[in-house]
């Protein structure tokens, strides 16, 4: 069939169907090349478990360090005995921090931040206080979790 | 095959003739800013240095977590001039950087950027940014707890940009976190992302150079000019200043080779007395002048923004600067040129005392 006119010219035609290829196979490639290239995200663990006699007796007024995920927690027993769990690292822009047990306060050399052995941020840059976590003994485990969170270890 | 043979085979080929033409026809201008001319040439000659030492120090690296650090120390205790490439690529780096900054402040002072030349300024700058890129993705190949830290504090800064800021996070890292993956990261950007975009803009800031010819700047445009010839002339002088920073580059490299850390561990407190790379001081010491937080809202947020803005319209001065574009004189832009500067040398050195 002929038509007699048409709205389009045959360069315009060509031009959007070569233009609109080029466009959608340079955006899908670019959507797939990022998607690729952008890393699966892992959590940071909502609890962890670890073993009573490891930390339990570590001498007041000090830390030891364990591995929450792939970040450092540490746990604390404070001059007076009682213990607690924290995550170590600066709430300014992610440094580790450490103990120093002489001014009982938690540094941050990356920029000189301090906290208190509340956790409180009370020098320095940084903007919040430490996370603190919960910390339950059941037998030789020692369970450190996020706050709020309810623990279900699998029935051995 | 004689000298002459050869010759003849290649001109019968290709207009060498005509190459030579234009060699011998393309003129520069001279004035008393010439000096700062060289500093691109110096850049350039200093990014050679870096391929070639790169290349031949990739045959050796391994970018894993468990034996980066160790193959680095093999590299220059175990292989023959091992310790001689490695500091050279590193000090061939810190001058590379500090000769960027010299030209493109330069380039701001003199004006250079002026129409029709913002094309310039912006594959300059985008250069430069590469070019930090480059430093910090570098350093952390190190994988000493030096650098481990720099880039959490790097990448976590990058974080606090709004919206976008988890995102760019995340790409950097290649997870959540620091780990071993964002060191293949950063040795894939390292080896192969940054230096090819590296080499097409250099390609782009070249051609457009040779397309638009040297600028001269303002104050002399008007006078009658003197001109030489670019080849041999301005080539000798190139060769001759190359000579002596490659000099300096040896020298450096061999008096001073950069120390090693201790292997990074993720676990371990951040080290004492950390500060980062020189290049970073001026935007460190920026961020300390703000609190921690300010009327409520994050202090490092509204300090990111603000630094991005400054660096946005350092950017795009070219475009906001309409009196130069007209050829006139444009005292303001003059005196934000310095400011720019001075604020850069200023912080950075408070940043190095203190
Ligand atoms: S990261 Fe801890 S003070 Fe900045």
């Amino acid at each position: 069939m002929k038509i007699a006119y048409s709205l389009v010219t045959r360069r315009t035609f060509l031009n959007t169907l070569f233009g609109g290829w080029l466009v959608a196979f340079c955006g899908g490639s670019l959507y797939a090349l990022l998607k690729f290239a952008f890393p699966t995200l892992g959590k940071e663990p909502d609890f962890v478990v670890l073993k009573t006699t490891d930390f339990i007796n570590i001498p007041p007024n000090s830390v030891k360090p364990f591995a929450w995920g792939g970040k450092l927690g540490l746990f604390f027993k404070k001059e007076n005995g009682s213990t607690y769990a924290l995550k170590g690292v600066c709430t300014h822009m992610e440094c580790n921090i450490t103990y120093k047990p002489e001014d009982k306060k938690f540094y941050c050399a990356c920029h000189k931040g301090w906290f208190d052995d509340n956790g409180k941020n009370i020098d320095g840059p940084p903007p919040k206080p430490l996370e603190f976590f919960e910390i339950t003994t059941e037998g030789e485990k020692l369970i450190v979790a996020k706050k709020g969170i309810k623990v279900e270890l699998p029935k051995a | 095959m004689s000298c002459q043979r050869l010759k003849d085979w290649i001109e019968e080929r290709y207009d060498v003739e005509e190459m030579k033409r234009l060699a011998r026809h393309k003129l520069v201008p001279v004035h008393q800013y010439e000096i700062w001319y060289y500093t691109g040439g110096i850049a350039m000659f200093l990014f050679v240095l870096q391929f070639i030492t790169g290349m031949v120090l990739s045959f050796y690296y391994i970018p894993y977590f468990e034996h980066a650090n160790k193959s680095i120390i093999e590299i220059v205790t175990k292989l023959n001039m091992g310790w001689f490439f490695r500091s050279i690529h590193h000090w061939g780096a810190q001058l590379a950087i500090m000769v960027l900054f010299i030209h493109a402040f330069s380039t701001l002072l003199l004006k250079s950027y002026r129409k029709p030349r913002e094309l310039l300024w912006i594959s300059g700058f985008i250069l430069l940014a590469i070019s930090i890129f480059f430093g910090l993705s570098g350093y952390f190949l190190l994988w000493d707890e030096r650098a481990f830290a720099a880039v959490r504090v790097a990448t976590g800064g990058a974080g606090n940009l709004p919206v976008i800021g988890g995102f760019i996070k995340a790409f950097l890292r290649g997870g959540i976190d620091v780990t071993g993956e964002t060191l293949i990261r950063f040795y894939a950007f390292h080896v192969s992302v940054l230096p090819i975009i590296t080499l097409a803009l250099i390609g782009i800031h070249v051609l457009l150079v040779q397309y638009h010819g040297m600028s001269v700047p303002l104050s002399l445009e008007k006078k009658p000019q003197k001109q030489i010839p670019f080849f041999p002339n301005l080539f000798y002088k190139d060769l001759i200043i190359w000579l002596l920073v490659l000099g300096i580059v040896v020298s450096l490299a061999t008096l001073l080779p950069p120390e090693i850390g201790k292997m990074a561990d993720p676990l371990a407190p951040a080290p004492e007395n950390i500060k980062p790379e020189w290049y970073f001081l001026f935007l460190f010491q920026t961020l300390k002048l703000f609190p921690g937080d300010i009327l409520g809202l994050n202090g490092e947020t509204i300090a990111i923004i603000l630094i991005s803005c400054g660096i946005l319209f350092f950017f795009l001065i070219p475009f906001f600067d309409r009196r130069s574009s007209r050829g006139e004189k444009s005292v303001l832009f003059t005196w934000i040129g310095v400011f720019y500067t001075l604020y850069f040398i200023v912080m950075t050195i408070i940043g190095f005392v203190s």
